[in-house]
């Protein structure tokens, strides 16, 4: 498969709008971080050790022909700006690898629900996504891959410590499992900030949807465990399902509550946000999100029909400056940015209506 | 050579000036220098100080290597230095972060302290790699357990309960010995 391919303006497999709890829980995502024995660490080898490295990981994923599962390798260095930009907002990369120099690539299955990191901050970083809530399911992918590499590839692996890795927070089982929330009721009643707090002192993280540093934009949250060493996987997952699944239902108590106190002002402001996204001239990424956020909360609970969530989060992916400039085909200002985000949000939403009218005039016919 | 100030003691710094690019060279004493030294430090209170770290404070020039700074650093080095990436535990806790694998075998003796911080435990439970390793890895992980909790029962006085345990550990033991294999 070639670059484009990638690059392409669809929301990938992982964000149908499919698996379990897919009204809050948008996506899950599964981490591996591997190192190989006898290698330094990413941050301070040769030139050449990471040209071996590249080549062992590579030569070993490009020969899996079992099934459909085929991969493609892709160098960073290679890749314009733009396009590393792109792979990072489709959380193909991750925006630490979009900036390395030396021998980084990344080989992603074309389905794109695995993409391995070469050469980032460890040598390996298996990453698996999936839509919904299925944090077994994706852990069995990405260990299966995991498996299927050990035979292949020399693990730094330690008895005492577990899995090498460059930073001691990944070191153990070296697993990050996440979970993507969309959490609107929670954020409007704030209580997130409680719930930040509590999450902590279970060993675990509150980020914004777009990783480490970044604010919750558009409700999104992404809760993930902090502890790799001294449990199980099995614990670390059992650990950070059931806490999810409290939040869901904490989530969906608020949105009932919601309706329930004020159920013309949560319309007024959902439906205000769906004729901004399909009529405004001017769109921040910031107020585009806010906006998403609001029409998926009306889609959830029955008081928007007719926008598909499939297309809000094809939405949600496309604001981002990266895709916003690629659909323009140029760089853009921040301002001219802008612009083109609102033609573009227009663009699909109002798509999305003449395609459900269309579809209604044809059962007409019949 | 006689310090250029008071002419009476031994001149033992030097102090290298360059102004406009002329450059020029003074020799005084201890006493002398200590006297211009611009903030007054009583440099004779830092005695391990090199002399030529004084001067290079004082007019932040580069520190000359004096050898026998060199050899302690060295020295101090090479206790917490990992052989196959030259990366120091000093440099670790800077950054947070470490030079190769090898490093964890290098600093096994002080990570501990660190990862109690930032982690559940300080041993790995979960996954390892390869299948004929396998069995005798976990179950040296089920003795190191079952020693635990051993040490617990003793601690709480549950001595019926030790002593179960530590037939347990006898019996895990000698399967190890065997190879896994269950044999009386």
């Amino acid at each position: 498969m070639n670059l484009e391919y990638f690059l392409k303006n669809e929301a990938p497999s992982w964000m149908s709008n499919e698996g379990t709890d897919a009204d809050i829980v948008i996506s899950t995502r599964i981490r591996l971080a591997r190192n190989l024995d006898g290698y330094r660490f990413p941050r301070n080898f040769s030139e050449q050790d990471a040209k071996q490295v590249d080549h062992v990981v590579t030569n070993a994923l490009l020969n899996i022909r079992k099934g459909k599962q085929n991969f493609s390798h892709f160098t960073i260095k290679e890749m314009p700006a733009l396009q590393r930009q792109v792979l990072v907002e489709k959380h193909l990369i991750s925006p630490l690898l979009a900036k390395k120099e030396k021998s980084a690539s990344v080989v992603i299955s074309n389905d794109q629900s695995i993409s391995v990191m070469v050469n980032e901050e460890d040598h390996l970083r298996i990453q698996c996504l999936a839509p919904g809530f299925q944090i077994f399911e994706t852990y069995e992918l990405a260990n299966k891959l995991d498996s299927y590499l050990e035979k292949h590839i020399p693990y730094a692996f330690n008895e005492t410590f577990g899995y090498l890795t460059c930073c001691p927070t990944n070191v153990g089982t070296g697993l990050r499992a996440s979970v993507m929330m969309h959490l609107p009721a929670l954020a409007l009643s704030n209580q997130m900030k409680v719930i930040t707090q509590m999450l902590t002192r279970l060993g675990m993280v509150v980020r914004g949807i777009y990783g480490e540093g970044s604010e919750n934009l558009g409700n999104m949250y992404q809760i993930s465990n902090q502890v790799t060493l001294g449990k199980s996987e099995q614990e670390i997952l059992e650990d950070l399902q059931n806490v999810v699944s409290q939040i869901i239902q904490n989530e969906r108590n608020a949105r009932q509550s919601l309706v329930k106190q004020a159920p013309i002002a949560l319309e007024d402001r959902i439906q205000r946000s769906l004729g901004t996204l399909k009529y405004a001239r001017i769109m921040t990424s910031e107020e585009a999100a806010t906006c998403l956020s609001n029409v998926r909360l009306g889609v959830d609970l029955g008081i928007i029909k007719g926008v598909s969530i499939s297309i809000l989060n094809e939405c949600m992916i496309l604001i981002q400056q990266g895709f916003v400039q690629q659909y323009a085909g140029a760089t853009l200002q921040a301002t001219e940015r802008d612009l083109f985000r609102a033609k573009l949000l227009r663009e699909k939403l109002n798509m999305e209506n003449q395609n459900t009218k269309e579809k209604g005039e044809e059962k007409y016919d019949v | 050579m006689i310090c250029e100030h008071c002419k009476v003691r031994q001149a033992t710094v030097t102090v290298t000036q360059i102004i406009n690019g002329q450059k020029s060279e003074r020799h005084y004493c201890e006493v002398c220098a200590n006297q211009f030294h611009p903030f007054n430090i009583d440099f004779n209170k830092e005695e391990n100080l090199p002399l030529a770290q004084l001067v290079s404070n004082w007019f932040g020039l580069p520190v000359w290597k004096n050898e026998t700074h060199e050899k302690q650093t060295q020295t101090a080095q090479t206790a917490t230095t990992c052989p196959a990436c030259g990366y120091s535990f000093h440099q670790f806790l800077n950054e947070g972060k470490l030079g190769c694998p090898k490093c964890y075998e290098t600093f096994s003796n002080k990570l501990p302290q660190v990862l109690t911080k930032i982690q559940a435990g300080t041993k790995h439970n979960g996954k390892i790699p390869g299948t004929t390793m396998n069995n005798h890895l976990l179950l040296k992980k089920q003795i190191n357990s079952t020693r635990d909790q051993l040490q617990q029962a003793i601690y709480e006085e549950r001595f019926e309960d030790a002593a179960k345990l530590r037939d347990e550990i006898k019996d895990m033991e000698r399967k190890l010995e065997t190879g896994g294999v269950d044999t009386p």
